[in-house]
């Protein structure tokens, strides 16, 4: 009997390793076939409805960028740049009437050509349903076709970050063809004017994007999202693999050609790999502490200054990212080298400072009233912050409930504001300080003071760039007096892609235009 | 048998609708917002509003649960809130690759787990039966996320025998699609093989020493005969019904297995409707693997009477 479940089990075993070596095979072809023509592109996860007007997620804006343009872009000094827009656009003397020439030659994936009548009507619905668009849409009196290549638009006060709002590439002024634009509903299908076209979406498996044959490119020298765009590579094939060691092995195996947002701690299996570049994304974003400034305890200024005095933001940032080269101690909203940096208007930053934070707990008469903080451990590095923060608060008097949520529920509960006192977020590098949530009156948080308004309001009519940053040191002056939130310091993320990748653009949100696949 | 089988499927049709209830309940219990999901976190409460005004989700529990039971009574589960598409199809493009996971899994547990559980149990006390016995006990605490990692590292990574994730390129035919599911199926089913060896080797041993397996002996058949033709189908009975639940439970690992692989399977789209609360496709997918629950463990009693004649309905 041995001798026969022997034999089974040898015979068993090697039509298994024949069949196993049969699939090894046939695999390998179709893999290396799949590579000569296409690049793979590794995401976090699935991105849902592709449209960049509604949706701000960066991952629905890192794909969707290819296959949709704005009339303006950044070029890689985050200065506005024309993009479907012929030249940068004529400002009257009033800066309440913007003159735009469009482009000619500007064809859609479906072949029909670009008017201004296309434009408007994209521009409208970006109004309507764009989180970025209704922030603009109360500065708008009108927009409106001036023959077939140009369009006005008419402001009732002058503002300022209205060219930077038009560039953004989520919750994008996108511009799409007339009869797309009459639903209110999120897009399903996907034609624009970008170097990719939208060739097959099978969820939680792939999206494709081809090279659009018409595609019309601005012309001048590639400089950020700016300059000529060559779609070189056939196919763009953007898979979510929502593992992120999965998407480390992935490009170390080379089925993977670019992999986003992978763990700091994974560094040292990239590094000395000649098959696999790192790359470091400086700036990408930073980690937030948003106070409710609107109910509860932390309504009281003074209760806010006492949690800011306490915190330490250095220990915070080394708990939740690890590798120094993967963070910056930084109080400026905006890192060093960018237009809007300031160090003189940070005045209260990193202190972990106890005994300050306990005189203002007096000042404030504080009764011991639980500090209910939200933070998810969907987003490890800021269960990790929200750890050391609770430490800092109790060390100084505080009574801290930390409230370990789902990120789902989080983003439901933050709506309610008698549900919760400070909850942890993060935010990416936006190259126009309007464009911050927490400015947002509207937003979770809900900073919403006079000295703020009149700042604010100031900032936002004045279009002279020097005296913009001026402003703009005014109102980060006013965030740490006042206290909304913490900016806990910059971090910075880390992608990898293939070694055969070349002419790649370090950026926020990856692209993948003037990219050739060695 | 028919009437069995009436019987059967009335059961079928209740236990059915007490897991619909559940289902709705427990997906709206828990909180979270599809339309804050889908939205991203720059946006307002105002704009989250508006969007749940759009999808119905403003609208009173009781009034959504009684359109949710029309749906169900016309069999449609209704449209996927992210996915563009009705949960019907999306189960269905996912079906074929977790049933083909959930087979090879299955056959993999089975194939190492019988044939190592009988050769324990007829080898007892042994080297072989000591070191089937640590190989199992170590296999039934290994997870099978911890497998999947090892194995891509190993056999995906530095030898790149097989992908590390995914279900294959555009256009990929049935044998490429298998080659990306041999990983998986190996984690998944290598931990679940230790259980049958147990169940195995233990069924063995006690009709090993039955009177009529010595009679058999006594009789002169030969020790292979003995062990085919007079333990083993005797003792498939209990090991039966354990395949049969391991093939419930190979379902339920799938859902770790295919987010560990970037598979594309129903696994997936439960992990991603959770997180999304994507009400309609919870609600529907833990319908209808509830459903395969509850047709499996008919499946077993009806393989009972086919291995042993004496078990009628």
């Amino acid at each position: 009997m041995v001798e026969f479940a022997g034999r089974i089990s040898r015979r068993g075993f090697g039509a298994g390793l024949a069949g196993m070596a049969a699939l090894t095979a046939a695999g390998g072809v179709r893999r290396a076939q799949a590579a000569d023509n296409a690049i793979v592109i590794a995401t976090i996860g699935e991105p849902g409805p592709l449209d960049p007007t509604i949706v701000t997620s960066d991952l629905v804006s890192i794909i969707t960028q290819h296959i949709f343009e704005t009339l303006y872009t950044f070029d890689g000094g985050w200065q506005v740049r024309p993009l479907l827009a012929d030249g940068m656009p004529q400002i009257s003397a009033d800066s309440k009437l913007y003159t735009i020439k469009l482009r000619s030659g500007v064809h859609f994936h479906d072949g029909s050509a670009m008017t201004a009548d296309d434009v408007v009507a994209s521009l409208q619905r970006w109004l309507n349903l764009s989180p970025r668009g209704k922030q603009v849409a109360p500065y708008v009196e009108q927009i409106g076709a001036d023959g077939a290549l140009g369009l006005t638009i008419q402001l009732k006060s002058p503002y300022a970050p209205l060219l930077a709002l038009l560039s953004m590439s989520n919750g994008a002024a996108a511009i799409i063809p007339k009869a797309m634009t009459q639903s209110t509903a999120a897009l399903t299908t996907y034609v624009g004017t970008g170097p990719y076209r939208f060739a097959e979406y099978k969820p939680d498996q792939y999206i494709r994007l081809t090279r659009f044959d018409g595609y019309s490119s601005p012309v001048g020298q590639p400089d950020g999202y700016a300059g000529e765009r060559r779609a070189l590579i056939e196919e763009l094939r953007f898979v979510p693999v929502p593992n992120p060691s999965t998407r480390v092995d992935g490009i170390l195996s080379g089925e993977y050609q670019f992999a986003d947002s992978l763990p700091a701690e994974m560094l040292p299996r990239l590094r000395g790999k000649p098959t696999v570049s790192p790359i470091t994304v400086k700036p990408f974003g930073f980690p937030l502490m948003i106070f409710n400034s609107k109910a509860g305890p932390l309504a009281n200024p003074v209760l806010r200054q006492a949690a800011q005095a306490a915190l330490s933001c250095g220990d915070m940032l080394a708990a939740a990212f690890g590798d120094p080269s993967f963070f910056e101690v930084e109080g400026s909203i905006y890192a060093k080298g960018t237009p809007f940096y300031d160090e003189a208007s940070v005045t209260a930053y990193n202190l972990n400072d106890a005994g300050r934070a306990g005189t203002l707990l007096k000042q404030a008469g504080y009764a011991k009233q639980p500090i209910r903080i939200m933070t998810s451990q969907q987003y490890d590095f800021l269960y990790k912050m929200s750890l050391v923060a609770q430490q800092n608060l109790q060390d100084a008097g505080f009574e801290v409930d930390l409230q370990v949520l789902d990120w789902a529920t989080l983003l439901q509960r933050r709506g309610d504001e008698k549900a919760w006192d400070a909850f942890f977020t993060y935010h990416t590098f936006v190259p126009e300080p309007s464009l911050i949530t927490i400015l947002n009156p509207a937003y979770p948080g809900w900073w919403d003071t006079a000295e703020k308004h009149a700042v604010m309001d100031a900032f936002n009519g004045e279009t002279n760039p020097a005296r913009r940053v001026e402003d703009w040191k005014k109102l980060q002056g006013l965030f740490f007096q006042q206290a909304p939130a913490i900016k806990v310091g910059e971090f910075y993320n880390l992608a990898a892609r293939s070694a055969r990748v070349t002419g790649y653009t370090t950026t926020p949100w990856p692209f993948f235009w003037n990219v050739r696949l060695g | 048998m028919l009437r069995y089988l009436a019987r059967r499927a009335g059961g079928l049709v209740v236990v059915m609708l007490l897991v619909a209830v559940i289902v709705f309940i427990i997906a709206r219990v828990v909180p979270g917002d599809p339309a804050a999901v889908m939205l991203g976190s720059s946006a307002t409460p105002a704009d989250v509003a508006a969007l749940r005004a759009q999808l119905g989700l403003d609208q009173p529990l009781p009034v959504q649960f009684l359109l949710y039971l029309r749906q169900i009574a016309s069999f449609d589960l209704g449209n996927s809130l992210f996915l563009n598409r009705p949960v019907l199809q999306a189960l269905g493009e996912r079906a074929q690759l977790t049933t083909l996971l959930t087979l090879m899994s299955a056959g993999i547990a089975v194939l190492i787990g019988v044939p190592v559980g009988v050769i324990s149990a007829v080898k007892r006390g042994s080297v072989i039966d000591q070191a089937a016995t640590a190989v199992s006990m170590l296999g039934a605490s290994l997870p099978s996320f911890w497998v999947g990692l090892t194995l891509i590292e190993y056999l995906a990574v530095r030898h790149a025998w097989f992908p590390v994730a995914g279900w294959g390129d555009p256009g990929d035919g049935l044998l490429a699609h298998l080659h990306h599911l041999v990983l998986p199926a190996v984690a998944l089913g290598l931990p679940n093989s230790a259980l049958i060896i147990r169940f195995t080797r233990t069924s063995m041993l006690d009709v090993l020493q039955d009177d009529y397996v010595r009679t058999a002996r006594a009789k002169g058949v030969r020790p292979l005969g003995v062990v085919v033709h007079h333990a083993f189908r005797n003792a498939m009975i209990p090991v039966l019904t354990v395949i049969g639940l391991t093939v419930a439970t190979l379902i339920g690992g799938a859902i770790v297995t295919e987010t560990v692989f970037g598979l594309p399977g129903v696994g997936n789209l439960i992990v991603s409707a959770v997180l999304r609360r994507d009400y309609p496709v919870i609600q529907g997918t833990l319908l209808v693997i509830s459903g395969i629950y509850v047709l499996i463990n008919l499946a077993v009693d009806l393989l009972y009477a086919a291995v042993d004649p004496r078990v009628r309905f």
